[in-house]
């Protein structure tokens, strides 16, 4: 029942903030203070959702070289920097991490 | 001449210039799916191995047509938290949001409310930087609703087809294959542009840094508290520059 219940209230969040200006509110009408927050609020979210990914694989902290994914994921952000291409960001990172997986093994 | 009539009957376009519009913004997507479909694959298994049924990780996938949303609340789901603690993980994922649905806004001002809900149901980073990215262009503007409409449409296909064969086929790939880094890759290739400004990078560092100390926070809570720093440093970053 709790998972019924978090899926429907899990996709009106999701709903709701997606719609939020383009349907309910004009953003000019809010402080400025709130739209300099909301500038912030990808790159923050974003990066609190891939710094584990890369330094926790295995859901501890692993700074070491046998972790492979740091170095293939940073490798793949200064793609992702360089070309802000997303393909080339995936194709690249996924074959650094093989080639890694595959020279190291 | 009955065939005619037929055929525009059942054209939902109501220009050449918005089915145009339309095939381009599917177009433009394809490149992009070589990350949307593994990745939507991996959320479909991870929501079965989280306990979920089939069905109620295909319903999760059409009723928040999230990825990062739709793990967290797997994961939290599985283990027992209480319904608002997952729905305040969705709010915080779903923050950034907020932010397309105000760049968006101007661009939509003049669509019927119906059309804007669809667009809103259908956004999506990748839907948002190309939709964005075409309303900005130079030029005729007429029908450029269509442009992100086929895009969205094109990712929201994909995605829920990739989503069903995971939920579906379960765990069958190896996890030597380590497909599961595409996530990660997804999100690298959209943190990326979001980098314009020192205190761009200053919002992403803290709340990166902050996702791994706080860890060990129970509820996936680190995420939530994380993402407040970040945006507190961006916000104090600039205050301080400024001044």
């Amino acid at each position: 029942m709790t998972t019924w219940l978090a899926i429907v209230g899990v996709g009106l969040v999701t709903l709701l903030t997606r719609a939020s200006f383009m349907l309910f509110a004009n953003p000019h009408k809010f402080p400025h203070a709130f739209r300099v927050a909301l500038a912030f609020v990808p790159p923050a979210v974003l990066a609190a959702i891939v710094a584990p990914g890369l330094f926790m694989p295995e859901g501890t902290l692993d700074f070491s070289f046998d972790n492979l994914r740091w170095t293939a994921g940073l490798a793949a952000l200064a793609v992702a920097a360089r070309t802000r291409n997303a393909v080339a960001t995936i194709y690249m990172g996924m074959a650094i991490l093989w080639a890694l997986q595959w020279t190291l093994r | 001449m009955p065939a005619i009539v037929l055929h525009a009957h059942l054209d939902p376009f109501p220009s050449p210039h918005a089915r145009r519009e339309f095939l381009a913004g599917c177009r433009a997507t394809l490149p992009i799916l070589v990350g949307t479909i593994p990745f939507g694959f991996v959320a479909g298994v991870a929501c079965v191995a989280a306990g979920m049924t089939p069905l109620q990780s295909v319903a999760l996938s059409l009723s928040t047509f999230s990825g990062i949303a739709q793990l967290v609340t797997a994961q939290l789901l599985a283990a027992q938290s209480p319904l608002p603690v997952v729905l305040a993980a969705a709010l915080v994922l779903s923050l950034r949001h907020l932010m397309y649905s105000a760049a968006l806004s101007p661009h939509v001002a003049h669509l019927s409310p119906r059309w804007r809900l669809v667009m809103s149901y259908l956004m999506t980073d990748q839907g948002f930087a190309m939709g964005v990215k075409r309303f900005s262009e130079p030029g005729d503007r007429a029908y450029r609703e269509w442009h992100y409409l086929g895009a969205a449409l094109t990712l929201f296909v994909t995605w829920q087809s990739a989503v069903t064969a995971g939920a579906v086929a379960g765990a069958q790939v190896p996890a030597s294959w380590s497909l599961d880094f595409v996530v990660v890759l997804s999100f690298i290739s959209i943190l990326a542009p979001t980098l314009r400004t020192r205190a761009d990078l200053a919002a992403a560092l803290v709340a990166g840094a902050v996702a791994l100390i706080a860890a060990g926070l129970p509820w996936r809570l680190s995420l939530v508290v994380a993402s407040l720093c970040g945006i507190a440093a961006g916000v104090i970053y600039e205050r301080v520059k400024a001044r």
